[in-house]
């Protein structure tokens, strides 16, 4: 493996990413639950025209 | 052959010009890691999904490869885009990172000049930024993302468009030291920005206290995942709220729908005429004046002061069924993007960028006015600018009846005498030092002359 790393990525920033995985863990968990409390709800969020994924809809050949 | 200032930084490769034309040398030190993405059909991927500009290999040796990218008419730089221009360019980053790790790569830096606009889209354009994942490795760029992209859209939320013009004054990103002191304390409980800026933050200050020495630590890919999905899905519902005066100003002021239809009708038959190809709308607003350039006018600047004008132009852009042929950017014409950076070549004045791109026209619709009487800029200065851009201009006089021009000089209140010298005559004067008056009409219904003019 060849890191050829020409800016300072912060050692401590990078410890912290495990910190950092633990707390998307759980946002990731509580997203979770409140979709499907909502999808029993039927409340459906729809994303707009401009969203970012909108934008390359028509490149998308693969997914 | 030139190398480009812009790319000194990574010693893998760099950007050179060859006859007008951007090609991009790879140096032997990365063959290993290009040739492992060229196998595994990552570049390939990333052109069918429009995230990544396409290129072809023309020439390969031991010394170097060399590869010609589709060529970029116009870039502009992180501190020239509207909200949604950086939202979504923060988005690509991370989308492109989550990718590449699901096959097996990663992106080595996350700097926000790895983006621009083209076609209406952010585009990544360091192709040389991807390389093989080491496994349980972290994100080493993730700080960097944080300082480019994160900070900024935090900021600006919070305090208004100007920060997102924070990396024209701090090139390597906002610290997130800066950041954390600047946000709402009650951010300290956000289960997303607490750990990407205020924990990140804490964490760098004690390890420059700890020094270098530790090993790096491990974390699974699984995890890493995590971190970019919680991270795009935050920024993709970030969004900025502010006053505008520009967005709605055409269902405002001066003109009825018979005159705006005669203003765009013009328009329309002099760029016809001057057979324009490349043009630029100086205080374009939202483009609206633009988008009725004839469609042989394949490229299009719209800079605007205003960011929210920029950000409707950009997001109507993005919605039509067409390829865009508009450049969206903020540009405040007092103070345009200076050239930045070492030795103030890394990245290219506002004025540079245009000269290069050559526009045959200019539009300065609606502008005269505020460069004159809000800016202080003599008829004569501002002639000798739009020159120095293209060989035509399309310019809007509104006289001193016009309402805006009015409020403008009312608000000058004791100084207003100073301005005794705005009129037609004295603005076709000095205009006439640098342009042949080619064309000259008043807009019905208004106290507005639209003037075609040809340089000298």
């Amino acid at each position: 493996m060849n890191f050829i790393l020409y800016f300072d990525p912060g050692l401590g920033a990078m410890i912290a990413q495990a910190a950092i995985a633990a707390f998307a863990g759980f946002v990731i968990f509580y997203k979770t639950c409140m979709m499907y409390i909502k999808e029993w709800l039927g409340i459906k969020k729809k994303k707009g025209p401009d969203s970012f994924d909108e934008a390359y809809k028509n490149d998308q050949t693969d997914s | 052959m030139s190398q480009l200032a812009a790319s000194y930084r990574d010693p893998s490769g760099f950007i050179f010009k060859e006859n007008e034309i951007i090609k991009r040398q790879i140096n032997p030190i990365f063959f290993e890691e290009y040739q492992a993405a060229v196998d595994a059909g990552i570049y390939t991927s990333l052109f069918e999904k429009g995230w990544l500009v396409r290129h072809k290999e023309t020439y390969r040796d031991s010394f170097k490869i060399i590869l010609l990218p589709e060529q970029i008419p116009f870039i502009t730089y992180p501190y020239e885009w509207s909200f949604s221009q950086y939202k979504h360019a923060a988005q690509l980053t991370l989308r492109i990172q989550m990718f590449l790790l699901s096959k097996g790569f990663t992106l080595k830096d996350a700097s926000a000049f790895n983006v621009t606009f083209y076609n209406g889209k952010a585009i990544f354009i360091d192709t040389l930024s991807i390389e093989r994942y080491k496994p349980s490795e972290p994100w080493r760029a993730l700080q960097q993302f944080e300082m480019h992209f994160f900070s900024v859209l935090l900021l600006s939320q919070k305090y208004g468009a100007n920060y997102l013009k924070t990396l024209s004054s701090e090139i390597n990103g906002k610290s997130l030291k800066e950041t954390s002191k600047l946000l709402d304390w009650k951010t300290k409980f956000h289960p997303v920005i607490y750990p990407n800026i205020h924990l990140m933050a804490k964490g760098n200050s004690e390890q420059r206290r700890g020094g270098s020495t530790e090993k790096i630590p491990k974390i699974s890919k699984a995890s890493q995942l995590k971190i970019l999905t919680v991270l795009e899905s935050h920024i993709s519902s970030m969004s900025i709220s502010e006053p505008t005066e520009w967005a709605e100003y055409y269902d405002q002021t001066n003109y009825d729908p018979a005159s705006f239809d005669v203003k765009k009708q013009l328009i329309r038959s002099w760029s016809t005429e001057i057979n324009a190809t490349k043009a630029i709308d100086l205080g374009g607003n939202d483009g609206t004046f633009s988008r009725e350039l004839p469609e042989s006018v394949n490229q299009i600047i719209v800079t605007d002061i205003d960011q929210a004008a920029i950000d409707h132009c950009y997001k109507t852009e993005l919605t039509s069924q067409n390829k865009s042929r508009i450049i969206p950017m903020v540009c405040d014409l007092m103070q345009p993007s200076p050239a930045l950076g070492f030795a103030n070549e890394e990245r290219e004045s506002f004025i540079c960028r245009v000269q290069n791109m050559q526009p045959d026209l200019s539009l300065a619709l609606a502008l005269i006015h505020h460069i004159t009487l809000t800016g202080n800029v003599p008829f004569e200065m501002s002639a000798a600018f739009f020159t120095s851009l293209s060989e035509y201009l399309i310019i809007e006089f509104p006289d001193r009846k016009d309402s805006w021009v009015q409020f403008i000089l009312d608000s000058k209140r004791d100084a207003r005498h100073l301005f005794e010298g705005y009129g037609i005559s004295a603005f076709a004067k000095a205009f006439s030092q640098y342009y042949h008056i080619e064309k000259q009409e008043l807009i019905p219904g208004t106290h507005r002359t639209l003037f075609l003019m040809r340089r000298k």
